[in-house]
């Protein structure tokens, strides 16, 4: 701190170790296997969640390689919107910000409506009568979590932490109980997907899946957000991203075994709760407990880490002038960016009040997907203008560019499948990014330094 | 009246009261600072600034 | 090149570009659900007096659906029923390809505009 007043400077604290990026980046993504992935299932069958589940998988880890690469270089908040804006341009780099903040927002918008519909459950079960305002609890939610992100990074990840590891011991431990390994199973996968439950739609519902299968993984490229905060950010990075993918592939497969085993897919297909649910059927109170714990748990860690990665977004393109500059202000004491992070409270408080949840998944979806689409023009713009032998990066991924082309791929895949249920937010969407757009090279870009935004120490880009 | 019509109502001070902390820290953060020292981290001064330090040590 | 100097935003204008930002944001996202555009709703086919073999579900399902609280087949039966219709035009699909591509063409476009003049101020001429 003497430091800090010395020079008159303030910035973000470099707190962080290995684990914090682990948490932040499974944290965000676990409570995807308490709710959501399972509209896959209603998409298309259980059968196509599973191989949207997979294929998911394959395209988040092309994600995850891309990403650690590049981030292994491009150490600082915002993540991706620096890594566009020193890699493809401004434009790129504010389309790409935008990306993130309503990427994060909205899911965090869909925790809270999620908090507030486990209370509600458990309300009834418990007896009350009545029907429960569920207000009041996805506003506490969101407050305190707000809250704690304000008072520091360290403690909001250490929370993360902590409330992580449980979320992801209870799948584990539904797993185990229902395995068969000790009692008998009370799966029964056989029965419930045998017949016209096995397919209901078709090879289309395999694809239409796709939709929500990218819900078990969404958010993992959010371990970036903490560069600046991490203290060695060349080998945290990629080793909590890639550590990340890996637990949630796991997670996810457990998770749809445990699930199908237990319940006809109509019904899981529009569950709120899954996992809880799931636990319920198991016949065991201490289950059902462990899991109520863990769905509240998860969609706590990921609000949490939500708020911690959309104002890192936000507070980087106010410090840039892409936003008006006064977001990007740091707080002296607690060293968070603190403007950003109140700002977006009210934001995420419009959408989880007044919108229905699947449509707020889609819109997370939707920019998230946008993002996903970035990565590959990203990295072989990355490669092209720095060559593997020009700067030194923390990780080279293997076999450029297919993972790229891989990852395009999967994404056209993914747009097709957002098409054919959500095509007029699709389009709505995509015009208002175009009309963003233009908005900001023709009038926003005026009030940025142009030499100045580039900061990394690299060499000359080759071709320019 | 139960239990969880409490809980509602102990959910909205609690709201109330994290939001009061944030609102009265921020304006006394803002009143207490200048403008130029909270605005004034900038990117990859990180970087040099540790870098710096380790070449010190 | 002549280096660029911004022009330093007034307190005014920020709020303003703020304000626009979200106008913007928000009706992105709400105009589709004020419209009723938004989203594939699911339709239940009728069923008269449904029983659990006309709907489809064999021993196994019944005894989890009666886990789950449906103890009568009428209750499940909208929600076994229902089906998202997934038929589509090729216009529209075309419509939406084109839209993504030209979106991402005029992104990397202006970038490239943009990145240029950044890469000449930052490393001279």
């Amino acid at each position: 701190m003497a430091q800090e007043q010395q020079t008159e400077h303030v910035g973000l604290a470099r707190v962080l170790g290995p684990a914090h990026v682990w948490a932040l980046g499974v944290g965000i993504v676990l409570v995807g296997e308490y709710m959501g992935w399972n509209f896959a299932v209603g998409k298309g069958g259980a059968y196509a969640a599973l191989i949207a589940c997979w294929f998911a998988g394959i395209l988040y880890s092309c994600v995850a390689m891309i990403d650690s690469e590049v981030t292994s270089t491009v150490a600082a908040a915002g993540g991706q919107y620096t890594q566009a804006k020193h890699i493809v341009g401004p434009l790129m780099a504010f389309n790409v910000g935008l990306y993130l903040v309503f990427a994060y927002t909205m899911l965090e918008a869909a925790n809270a409506i999620t908090v507030g519909f486990l209370v509600d459950t458990v309300a009834t079960m418990s007896g009350h009568s009545g029907v429960l305002d569920q207000r009041p609890f996805i506003i506490l939610a969101i407050m305190f979590l707000a809250w704690l992100n304000y008072r520091g990074v360290l403690a909001t990840l250490t929370f993360n932490l902590v409330i992580t590891a449980i979320a992801f011991s209870a799948v584990i431990i539904l797993f185990l109980a229902t395995s068969g390994i000790f009692t008998t199973s009370p799966l029964q996968h056989a029965e419930l997907m045998s017949g016209p439950a096995s397919l209901p739609y078709g090879w289309l519902g395999i694809l239409a899946a796709m939709h929500f299968g990218l819900w078990y993984y969404l958010g993992i490229e959010g371990t970036t957000q903490a560069a600046e905060e991490v203290r060695s950010p060349a080998r945290s990075l990629p080793f909590g991203t890639l550590a990340g993918v890996m637990t949630l592939a796991i997670a996810a497969t457990l998770t749809w075994y445990v699930c199908s085993g237990l319940m006809p897919w109509e019904y899981l297909g529009q569950a709120g709760v899954p996992l809880f649910d799931a636990a319920r059927l198991s016949g065991s109170t201490f289950l059902m407990v462990l899991l109520g714990i863990g769905t509240l748990f998860a969609t706590l860690a990921s609000a949490n880490g939500c708020i911690n990665d959309a104002s890192r977004a936000w507070f980087a393109m106010g410090r840039d002038r892409y936003l008006p500059g006064w977001f990007g202000a740091v707080h002296p004491r607690y060293r968070t960016p603190y403007r950003a992070i109140i700002f977006l409270v009210p934001i995420a408080l419009i959408f989880a009040l007044g919108a229905p949840i699947d449509q707020v998944i889609t819109f997370s979806i939707l920019s998230g997907l946008l993002g996903y689409t970035f990565m590959p023009l990203n990295i072989i713009l990355f490669r092209r203008k720095w060559p593997l032998d020009s700067i030194k990066r923390g990780y080279e991924h293997p076999f450029h560019p297919v993972p790229a082309f891989v990852l395009l791929a999967l994404c056209g895949t993914t747009f097709f499948a957002v098409f054919l249920g959500y095509g007029t937010q699709l389009v709505a969407m995509i015009a208002f990014y175009i009309v963003v757009s233009l908005w900001f090279h023709f009038w926003r870009y005026r009030f940025v330094n142009r030499g100045a935004q580039f900061t990394m120490p690299w060499p000359k880009p080759r071709g320019y | 009246m139960d239990l969880w019509n409490y809980l509602e109502y102990a959910a909205w001070a609690a709201s109330a009261l994290f939001g009061l902390f944030i609102v009265i820290d921020w304006i006394k953060t803002d009143s207490q600072y200048s403008e130029e020292f909270l605005t004034s981290s900038r990117e990859g001064e990180l970087e040099a600034l540790t870098e710096e330090q380790h070449h010190r040590g | 090149m002549a280096k660029y100097t911004a022009p330093v935003q007034s307190k005014i204008g920020q709020i303003i570009d703020v304000i626009v930002l979200l106008i913007m944001a928000i009706g992105a996202l709400y105009i589709p659900l004020w419209l009723g555009m938004a989203g594939s709703s699911k339709e239940p086919v009728a069923i008269e007096n449904p029983t659990w073999e006309a709907l489809g579900q064999n021993p196994a399902m019944v005894g989890q659906w009666e886990k789950l609280g449906f103890s009568d087949p009428a209750a499940a039966a909208e929600m076994i029923t229902a089906r998202f219709d997934y038929s589509f035009s090729i216009s529209s699909l075309i419509v939406m390809i084109v839209v993504i591509v030209g979106y991402y063409a005029i992104l990397l476009r202006f970038s490239e505009k943009e990145y240029c003049d950044v890469i000449a101020e930052k490393f001279g001429e």
